[in-house]
Order: C-alpha cells, then sequence, then structure tokens
C-alpha cells in the first residue's frame, strides 16, 4: 500500500503502525481492566469488519484490534463514538473536549483523541478477589479524567493488594490497596494462625505473646495485606472501613535501564492519590518545558530529581495523618551497559523550563 | 398477648427492654468480615430493633452470648482467688430456632454431665431469656428439619418475634416482659416454623461397632488433608460446639498474681488433643475432620440418648474458607458406610 500516512499522528489516536505498510492496530481503553462484557461484540464487530478477525489482550488491558487498513480508520473511529462515549465519558466522566484540562473540542467521529495517558489497568481487586482489598476498576474510573485526555505519558497500575498481581512495581505509578486492620483480643483464641500466615504470606510482623496467648504486632512494617483477617477463624483481625493505598513510583521495563519502582507513598488516603495525580500534568509539564514529547514518567522524575518532583506532586495536596512520604528514593536500575549515565556533557537532558 | 409493631414503636420497646435487659441479638458490624467490603454478623448488645439483622442468619452462633470466645474465670494473688464476677442484667437473647436447641445441648455438656454442673455456665444461662426469631428459612447451607431442631416449645422462649420491614409481630409468653408492650396495638401472631429445607441431610446408620470402625479407617477421610486447613473456623461458628481450653495470664514479672481464663478451642486445630510427649492421637487434618464429624453424628447421642449434636444451622459449611460442606461430608459418609455394609455382607 502506497499512502503518505503521519504515523506518529495515528500513534496519537491509538492506532498503532504494523510490520506491512498501512496495516494498523486499534487499542481501546478499559479503564481498570474491567468493562461491561456487552463490549466484546464491539470487539468482535471491529475484528470482523476492518480488521483481520483477531483480538489480542493488550499488555496494558487494551482491546487490541490488529490488521485494521489504513483506508479503514475512519470507519472505525465512527463506530467507535459510542464505546469512547459510554466508557470513557459516562462511567468514568472524562472530559472529551479538553487535553491535559485545556479546552480541545473532541470530533466524536475522530476516535481517541490521545494516546499519552496509557490506559490504567487493574487486577479484579476485591470486586471478586478474596485477597483484594479496594474496588480497583472504580479508583480506575476515578483516576481517568483526571489524567486522561492529555499528551503526558503515565503508566498507572492499580494493584489490590499487596501481593500486587498487576505490578505497580513495574509501571511509572503504581498503587496499592491496603488495609488497616483492628484486633479484637477479645475474639482471639491464640491459634496462630494469622501469625503463621504472616510469616509465609507477608512481613511476619505478628507473634503469639504464650503468657497471653493473645498476638502481637509490630505494626511499623506491617504491608496492610489484611491476610490475617482473612484467615483468623474468629473474626478477632478485623479491616477498618477506610482503604489505604500504597504509591509505587518510578518503575519500568525499556532497553535502557529497567527498574523496579519504589514506595513514595505508604497509607495514603483516596483523597492524597487522586490529589497527587492531579498533579501530575503540571509536574510533566514543567520538566518538559510544556513541550509533551513521548517519554514516561519515571524518565521525567530522573531529570528533575526526585526532590523536585515531590516538591511539584505535593503542592496544595493534604496529607492524611497516617499517610507517610518517602524522603529520598533510591532506585536500582537494571544497567544493561555499565556506567549507563556517563557521557558527554552535551548529551545530558534538562529538567524546567528552558529560556 | 401478640401485638403488632411498626418500626418506630419496636424501637421503643427494645428501648424500654434494654434498660432492663442485656439485649443481644445478631448485629451487623459493617466491613468486619473475612473478605474486603463484606460484613460480618455476630451477636452483641442492641438498643433498638433496628440494628437487629433478621433477614439473613448471623455468621456466628448465639452460644457467644452464654459462653464468650473468652472470659475470666477467676483471679489469684499466692495461695488465694476469687472467683470472676457475672456482671450481666438478666437477658434477653434473640435466636431463632436451630440456636435455641442449640443451647439444650450445650445444658448437656455444662449441666450434668457427670454429676457436675459448671457454674459459669450456670450463671449466665439462669439469666437468659429467649425471645425466638420467627426463621424465614435460613439459606441452602441450613438443614434444621433433618435434625429435628426447626421448631421448640412455647416454654423455650419468653417471647416470639417475626421482623419485616414495617416493623416486628411480637407474641408475648412471659408476664414479665408484657408491661413493655402496654399500649401496642394487639394482633393475632404466633409464630411459624420452617417445616422443609431446601437442603435434606440423610442421617448414617453408625448403630453397628464394626461399620463405624471400618469408616474410621476408610479412605474417604483422606480428601481433607488435601483441602481441610484445620483453622476451626467450623467449631466456632457451631451453635453446638462446647469445647474450650484454659489460660493462664500472669500480669506482670510476679508469677503468683494473674487470672485464669477459659478460651474457645477447636477440635479441628492441630495440637487440641496433644499430650505430653507431644504425643497426638488425630495427626492429620483428616483425623480431625472424622473426628468431629462421628462426634456430632455418632458419639454424643451415644453417651447422652437423646439427639445429635447438630441442629442443622449450616454455619460450619457457611465459614469455611475451603468450601467444605458438612452435608456433603455426611452423603460421602452414608455411601461408605453402604459400601462397608455391602462388603461386610450386613445389607
Amino acid at each position: 500500500m502506497n499512502r503518505d500516512i503521519n504515523v506518529k499522528k495515528m500513534r496519537l489516536n491509538c492506532f498503532r503502525q504494523s510490520k506491512v505498510p498501512g496495516i494498523f492496530m486499534l487499542q481501546m481503553r478499559v479503564p481498570g481492566g474491567t468493562v461491561a462484557a456487552k463490549y466484546l461484540t464491539y470487539v468482535e464487530h471491529i475484528a470482523d469488519t476492518w480488521g483481520d478477525g483477531t483480538f489480542h489482550f493488550g499488555t496494558r488491558q487494551t482491546f487490541d484490534i490488529p490488521g485494521i487498513p489504513y483506508d479503514s480508520i475512519p470507519a472505525v473511529n465512527a463506530y467507535l463514538e459510542q464505546y469512547i462515549r459510554e466508557v470513557d465519558q459516562e462511567l468514568c466522566g472524562a472530559d472529551l473536549d479538553t487535553v491535559a484540562h485545556e479546552p480541545h473540542p473532541w470530533d466524536p467521529k475522530s476516535g481517541y483523541p490521545t494516546i499519552g495517558a496509557r490506559n490504567i489497568t487493574g487486577c479484579i481487586g476485591n470486586y471478586h478477589c478474596i485477597c483484594g482489598n479496594i474496588n480497583t476498576f472504580e479508583l480506575a474510573r476515578k483516576i481517568e479524567p483526571i489524567i486522561f485526555p492529555s499528551h503526558y505519558h503515565i503508566k498507572i497500575n492499580i494493584s489490590g493488594c499487596p501481593n500486587d498481581c498487576n505490578k505497580a512495581h513495574m509501571c511509572d505509578f503504581g498503587i496499592i490497596g491496603c488495609a488497616k486492620l483492628d484486633y479484637h483480643p477479645e475474639r482471639c483464641i491464640g491459634c496462630a494462625r494469622c501469625v503463621n500466615q504472616c510469616e509465609h504470606a507477608a512481613t511476619r510482623v505478628l507473634s503469639l505473646n504464650e503468657g497471653t496467648g493473645k498476638v502481637e504486632k509490630d505494626p511499623c512494617c506491617c504491608v496492610g495485606c489484611a491476610e490475617c483477617a482473612r484467615v483468623c477463624p474468629t473474626s478477632a483481625w478485623t479491616r477498618r472501613e477506610q482503604p489505604f493505598y500504597k504509591v509505587i513510583l518510578g518503575g519500568r521495563t525499556g532497553r535502557q535501564t529497567p527498574r523496579a519502582g519504589k514506595m513514595f507513598l505508604n497509607w495514603a488516603s483516596e483523597d492524597v492519590v487522586l490529589g497527587v495525580l492531579k498533579n501530575w500534568q503540571k509536574f510533566s509539564a514543567w520538566v518538559m518545558d510544556y513541550k509533551p514529547e513521548y517519554l514516561h514518567g519515571g524518565h521525567l522524575i530522573d531529570r528533575a530529581g526526585y526532590k523536585k518532583f515531590k516538591e511539584i506532586i505535593l503542592e496544595g495536596v493534604e496529607l492524611n495523618p497516617e499517610c507517610l512520604v518517602a524522603e529520598d528514593i533510591f532506585w536500582h536500575e537494571t544497567e544493561y551497559r555499565s556506567n549507563f549515565n556517563v557521557k558527554p556533557m552535551s548529551m545530558h537532558h534538562k529538567a524546567g523550563p528552558q529560556s | 398477648m401478640s401485638y403488632i409493631l411498626n418500626t418506630q414503636q419496636a424501637d421503643q420497646v427494645l428501648g424500654a427492654l434494654a434498660q432492663t435487659y442485656g439485649v443481644y441479638a445478631p448485629k451487623r458490624f459493617a466491613n468486619q468480615g473475612r473478605y474486603s467490603a463484606t460484613d460480618c454478623i455476630r451477636y452483641d448488645k442492641v438498643t433498638r430493633a433496628s440494628e437487629i439483622v433478621w433477614q439473613v442468619k448471623s455468621d456466628y452462633p448465639a452460644k457467644e452470648v452464654i459462653n464468650p470466645i473468652q472470659q475470666a474465670i477467676f483471679y489469684f494473688t499466692e495461695d488465694e482467688y476469687r472467683a470472676s464476677k457475672c456482671k450481666e442484667q438478666p437477658i434477653l437473647i434473640f435466636a431463632r430456632p436451630c440456636d435455641i436447641n442449640a443451647q439444650k445441648i450445650q445444658a448437656k455438656i455444662y449441666a450434668g454431665n457427670g454429676g457436675f454442673t459448671d457454674m459459669y455456665y450456670e450463671r449466665m444461662r439462669e439469666r437468659v431469656k429467649f425471645v425466638l426469631m420467627d426463621c424465614n428459612g435460613g439459606d441452602d447451607t441450613c438443614f434444621c428439619v433433618s435434625m429435628g431442631a426447626n421448631t421448640v416449645e412455647e416454654s423455650d422462649y419468653a417471647a416470639a418475634v417475626r421482623f419485616s420491614e414495617n416493623g416486628m409481630e411480637v407474641q408475648v409468653v412471659d408476664p414479665e416482659l408484657e408491661p413493655y408492650f402496654a399500649g401496642c396495638p394487639e394482633s393475632a401472631f404466633t409464630p411459624a416454623f420452617v417445616t422443609e429445607n431446601e437442603l435434606k441431610v440423610t442421617i448414617p446408620d453408625l448403630e453397628d461397632k464394626e461399620v463405624r470402625l471400618a469408616l474410621k479407617k476408610h479412605p474417604m477421610w483422606q480428601e481433607y488433608n488435601a483441602r481441610c486447613v484445620s483453622c476451626g473456623a467450623c467449631t466456632v461458628a457451631c451453635s453446638t460446639c462446647t469445647c474450650f481450653t484454659t489460660r493462664d495470664v500472669i500480669y506482670g514479672d510476679n508469677p503468683e498474681v494473674g487470672e485464669r481464663r477459659r478460651v474457645t478451642a477447636s477440635c479441628q486445630i492441630a495440637g487440641f488433643d496433644q499430650m505430653a510427649g507431644q504425643r497426638e492421637f488425630r495427626a492429620t487434618a483428616g483425623d480431625r475432620m472424622r473426628y468431629k464429624v462421628l462426634h456430632k453424628f455418632h458419639d454424643y447421642k451415644a453417651r447422652f440418648g437423646d439427639r445429635h449434636m447438630c441442629v442443622g444451622c449450616g454455619r460450619c459449611t457457611h465459614r469455611c474458607p475451603e468450601l467444605i460442606s458438612l452435608s456433603a461430608t455426611i452423603n460421602k459418609v452414608n455411601a461408605a458406610v453402604e459400601e462397608i455394609k455391602a462388603g461386610m455382607g450386613k445389607v
């Protein structure tokens, strides 16, 4: 196919270039990885009508439909209107007539307006899972209007519990649902099932006091998984009603310096998590001198330095009393090439407004 | 006399009763369930009728009111001791027929068993009057009809209630409770009992000792070695289980000052039957399951004669985190017994 195609523009529209010139793959957003099953018929329709009849589970939980010819894209986008309206606009409350919260009218027949803020992924969370502490997709739907549409890149993964099946540790901004626990000694029979579970499955913070037959806890190192509540035969451990979150920052994969994220916030309230994310655009814009680049959040933190990041991202955020914040973060990168960061000064990146 | 009360009147009457009685009923503890965003329903003091959960069965049984999971039984200082005091007022317990029948079994164990009456049980039990909660059929783990525990006698309760969204109907049996209902609109209410459960359980025929011995060795129990996690949730949730252990708690660095507590114990938890030298009679989950099932469906009745030690409340099944169903286990016992009998030519 000989077509003059601006592939970067196609990418912004969530159509990914393929090995075959002129053939693209659509990526449909599924915030939190959960939508009504009826939308699978949309996937089927697009794949059968314009694609090659296959469907791929996107690694970021998008519905991926490959094999779409360039000429079919306007028809696909027109068909997508209802899905985008129902999922992003109605379910999540995203304002499609903005980009990064600046007015930017959306043509409903033009498909997705931006690709920057990636689909928010989530495990199934406490909607189903016996270990989950939070409803992951409800949180994702609250975050979606904060980060989308936007050209600033951010990958957000939400895990329902510290087991982190959804790999909050491997994205820019990972969120882990946690619980604070109450102990009711009058219901405790001293069976030590919680102690054993904490030892085998969590951070070993519980111990049985042989003198009292009751359980003692080192609250400092509790990871907030609530496995103690899950395994207790008498309901002597119970979760507090308010959910808490860990935010794991700056994890990434990639060809240069992959690394697991590190804890930025512990025991943050939902308001704090959402408040921090509201500052994300501002931080990204500042680092890149208000010119969005195809560059993910972790790299922006590298350029600005964690302390600058912390300053901007916490601006105006009222921390809940339980919330702990990392004073500093020391990531441990896998350097595919040793001394990766040692290079001529002319190759160094700069952060912040460039005059 | 019977009465019909709207929600406001019901709250008022409960409030007045709570002035004189410790009123205990199933109550919802929001978000305190085993899993996140689930509730726990267990017995606790109530002061309003609207606090009482009647729509569904409680996760934990009414026995917790009379035999709490933990209680101090005496305090000691050197060679002196004194029994704990019972601070309870007279008690009203709202309970379904299964829970009221379960107390008859509890009484067999605690009052008179071996010629001894347990003071701690007795002093609580004699304060208790039951308010029968008209059972709306329970859930699919219930089999009270199979166990003959679906009905109670009028002598078993001081009042009977049927809750609805609009309030409650009450039949007052005990004259002491009549004044609380003075002026309330009268009705012709009498309690109804469940006559059929969705779930029916056939009690295994374990009369024959040879069959029982063969059943003990039957491979059916091995399934539970892999499935049961020996957590004891079933026995804590059981309305008839009575086992406890005692535990001495020393207050400080002087070992001669402290208290002795009674704490619920479970035959399902490893170590329950540990003897000197660390010997255990039932070292595997399958052994412990067999012990429990045979105790409930043979041994108790063999000793006390009147009935089996299960009221079919289904809470063991309801609370099992590994989804082991007691009724399914009984069915397996029945199949094993048939097989054993056929092998012995006893059919």
